[in-house]
Parts: C-alpha cells; structure tokens; sequence
C-alpha cells in the first residue's frame, strides 16, 4: 500500500483537524463520518476542530508497531476536545509520570513517521499539555 | 428450521509451530474432526482466518484447505472478522445449517503468526483498528486496551491485583489443558512483576503470540444419527459491531457488541444468561475479560475484576470459565481462537474435558471479539 497516497487525501485531516460538522443537529465529528451519529443525517461538510480539550486516558508504549521503534517509548492518549469530539493520538514534550486524566492539552503540528533518511516524511496532529 | 449440531472437533497444541505451515496445521486440525465423525462427509469448508496474506502470503485459503484435505469440487471459502474470524466462521456455517442449504459442514480456524517478527505481528494484529486514524498514528492493539484499561481502573478503583484475577485463573485452568500454550500458574506477584507493555498493561495481561488451528464439524439433526457419542446442539449463534474505534464511542466502558450479541444469542435459544453453566470469554487482555463478563450481565459494571478476584468465574465453586486456559493461557492464535472456544465448550458439554470437566455442564456461551469489541461473536451450546 502506498501511504504517501492515503497521506495526502487525508492532509486537510492530519494538518489541521478538519472533520465534519452535521447539516441538521450540528454536531461535529472526527474522524468523519458518512451518517450522523446523532439524528442519522448524511449532510455533513467539513468542519475545523478546536485545537484544545483533556485527557481521558493514556498509556506509555513500550513496544510500537515497525516504523515507529525511534518514538520508544510513545505515549498516546484518547483527548476530549472542547466540542466533545474525542480523538487519539501521541502526547509529546512530557514524560508518562506527569500525565494524568484529565489534564488540558493543545493539538500541535509535529512529524508522524520517516520512512528512512531519504524516504518521504508525513505530518500530522500530536498534542501538548497546556 | 432444522437443529445444528457439533458431530465432532479437532485442534493443534498452541505455541511454536516452526516446522508446520498455515496449511499444515489447518489439516491437522480438519483431519482430527473428520476422523471423529468418518461417516459425514462435509458440503461445505468455511475457514476462519485474520492475515494469512500478511503472515504466509496465502489468500484463497477456501480452495486451499479444500485441496488439502482432499476434497477438490467441496465448495470452500474464507471469513475475517479480525480475532473473531473463527466464531464468525462457525456462525456463517451456522446460518448455511439452519437455512437448510447444507447438513453438514468442516468449519477450520487457523493463523500462522510466529512466523512474523514482533513488530510486524503488531502491524498485523492493529490492521483491525483504523489505517488512517489509529496505524497512522503508530497507536498498536496493545495500546488502546491499556487506554481502556487506565480508564477502567480510574473509573471503578479497580487494584493491579484485581486486573490480575482474570490471567491469573487462565494460567490456573491451562496447567491440565494439554493443547495449551502455557500450562503453568502465575501468582497475583508474577502479573504484576512482569514487563510492562503498554502501561498499566504487563506481559501476563496480554494473551501470547501463536501458532494454531482449530475444527469443528457441524451437521443437521438429519445426520444427528450418524454421531457417536454425546450430542451437544449449537442452540444459536448471533454478532453485533459497536463503533469502530475505542474513542469514537460515548461509554468506552460498554462493551455494546458483546452485550447485543450476548442478547440475541440467549433469546434465540430461549435461555436466559443465569441458565449458562460453563462460559468462554474473550481474555485476549485482563480488562477484556473484565468489561465482557459485565457486558454478558454477569458482573455488575466495574464489578467484573473484582469478582474474579473473589472467585466468581474459578472452576471450583463459580461459574466455570476458560476452563483450558482461554486465551491467555491456551493461546490466542488470532483467527483460530472462537473455533478453539467452541471446541472447548463442546468438549465440557459432551464430558470429555479430562482433569478440567466442569459437573454436568449442560449450557455453554462462547464470546469472540474482534478489534477492541467491535465486532462480537456470541455462541450458545447446549447438550442435548
């Protein structure tokens, strides 16, 4: 599968947090979804989401999947955005003994993965704590 | 509709299979439950299997298994469902036996991943969550089940000890299972000495890597005469999918898919969960064990650690459970293990379980899951 593809059909997504927004209820949504999840509506258009919310859970992981060995050990987390979107992803410039539930972070612009010295990079959303 | 029943069930040991391929140990296993029932003969092959493309480079496992058992012209084909490819292998079987289409059918669960290297069983394992929200990422299987697992203990105060309740009575369990994996106890200190994987997940919290198949054969009541022995009914076989993703969903604490196939199952068969007297749940991690004896409505939610703890699922005196290990102990060799399960329940129903033989099981549910309850597979067997 070639990721540099799938890379840039989603970078809107990766970059900048755009998911969707519901036509009917305005709810919002990310990852995007295709039927609202909440009063079953297919009209939904894209929709930046805000870049701050909590932790509400996380863990410190020791063996990452191939590709992601140099972030060992990576801690990720499932954050709640202010708009009640919750979302997954790396927790950086900490350390796992600082974290607990419920702390605030941000959404930063960071590099994901790096295939090889001269292979392609690929960037995305990680979050801070605040 | 007519009756299902298991005519006979066949399995490898679990563990370091080297010198055997894919489809070694799938025909291993098919031979086993042919041999034990010589008088069906199947209509149809159904193999349950997650990423034999990824670990063997072997798609069109239906032909394959067909060819290899000898059965060329026998219709053949695979269902993935990640780690609850077997179970929904069998519950596809299930619906071709009810329908009427077919009386009698080899369902074989099968994965080859100790061929793979760690980090690419990883890769392969987390190809059941999403590719651009949760890979991309670099998030691995292990790591959402510890986010669950962080979230279950700060919810509810469940204790390390707690956690450990489930891995320690799978270990307890395999030590007489003579296909199992690992056939030795761990203490409450041993789970929670181990290596830390993803934290607060350690090596005993999460089921081991392996290789392995598992078999059943499955016949209409018309064929029911031509089984020897005890005659164990596959009463109802039903699924459900939560949301995809972990963090997509309002109560991450809910295991809705187990709950709604746990529901349908019981109500097909007429049962009611208190009517369960030997129970398979899905341990491939301790809180998953845990959240799924909730979601059945047999703990209370946030009661289910506890109450292994306190003995509620122990063979002795509970409400036996993974009475050869279950995937912790015997081994979790992905698209095999809800065949494993029904093998398992059958052998307690029909009272051939050795050492491990629970009194007069008469009612078994068997729950697979694949992704972190995404798609369920619930099976209720009755002896008849």
């Amino acid at each position: 599968m070639k990721l540099s593809i799938s890379y840039w059909r989603l970078k809107d997504r990766y970059y900048r947090l755009v998911g969707v927004r519901c036509e009917e209820c305005k709810n919002e949504f990310f990852p995007p979804v295709y039927v609202c999840r909440r009063c079953g509506s297919r009209s939904l258009t894209d929709k930046e989401m805000p870049k701050t919310g909590k932790i509400l859970t996380y863990t410190e992981l020791k063996e990452t999947l191939a590709g992601f060995e140099d972030q060992e050990p990576m801690l990720l987390g499932i954050i709640q955005l202010d708009n009640g979107v919750r979302i997954l992803g790396q927790i950086v410039d900490t350390a796992a003994e600082n974290l607990s539930i419920g702390d605030r972070v941000k959404a930063v612009f960071r590099k994901i993965q790096e295939h090889g010295s001269s292979g392609q990079i690929f960037y995305g959303y990680k979050f801070v704590r605040t | 509709m007519s009756r299902v029943y298991v005519a006979s069930v066949g399995y490898t040991t679990v563990g370091d299979h080297w010198n055997k391929s894919i489809l070694d140990l799938a025909i291993e296993a098919g031979f086993q439950a042919l041999t034990g029932a010589p008088k069906v003969k199947p209509e149809q092959l159904v193999v349950g299997n997650m990423f034999s493309g990824l670990s063997s480079r072997q798609e069109h496992l239906g032909a394959l298994v067909v060819n290899g058992l000898g059965l060329t012209g026998l219709p053949g084909f695979k269902v993935e469902a990640a780690c609850a490819s077997g179970g929904m292998a069998s519950l596809a079987v299930f619906n071709m036996l009810k329908a009427g289409q077919i009386d009698s059918a080899l369902v074989v669960g099968v994965e080859k991943m100790r061929d793979l290297d760690p980090g690419e069983v990883s890769q392969a394992l987390c190809a059941a969550e999403s590719a651009e929200y949760t890979q991309f990422f670099g998030a691995s299987f292990v790591s959402l089940n510890a986010m669950l697992a962080r979230l279950y203990m700060y919810e509810f105060d469940v204790s390390r000890d707690d956690l450990s309740a489930f891995p320690v009575l799978a270990h307890r369990n395999a030590v007489n299972a003579t296909h199992a994996q690992f056939r030795k106890e761990v203490s409450y200190e041993d789970v929670a000495r181990s290596m830390v994987i993803s934290d607060p997940l350690r090596l005993l919290d999460c089921a081991p890597v392996g290789d392995g198949a598992a078999a059943l054969l499955l016949v209409s009541e018309d064929l029911a005469g031509q089984v020897k022995g005890p005659l164990v009914e596959m009463a109802a076989a039903e699924s459900a999918t939560n949301r995809f993703s972990l963090y997509e969903r309002d109560d991450m604490l809910d295991f809705a898919a187990t709950r709604l196939a746990a529901h349908k199952a019981l109500k097909s068969a007429g049962l009611s969960i208190n009517d369960v007297d030997y129970l398979e749940v899905h341990d491939a991690f301790s809180v998953v064990a845990s959240l799924s004896v909730e979601a059945l409505g047999l703990s209370k939610k946030g009661q289910g650690a506890r109450d292994a703890r306190e003995g509620k699922y122990a063979r002795e005196n509970g409400l036996a459970t993974n009475c050869f290990g279950g995937l912790k102990g015997r081994g979790h060799p992905v698209g095999a293990t809800g065949v494993y399960q029904l093998a398992e329940t059958y052998l307690q129903l029909a009272h051939k379980a050795g050492p491990n033989q629970v009194d007069d099981a008469s009612v078994g549910l068997a729950q697979n899951v694949g992704g972190v309850d995404t798609t369920a597979v619930v099976h209720v067997l009755r002896r008849s």
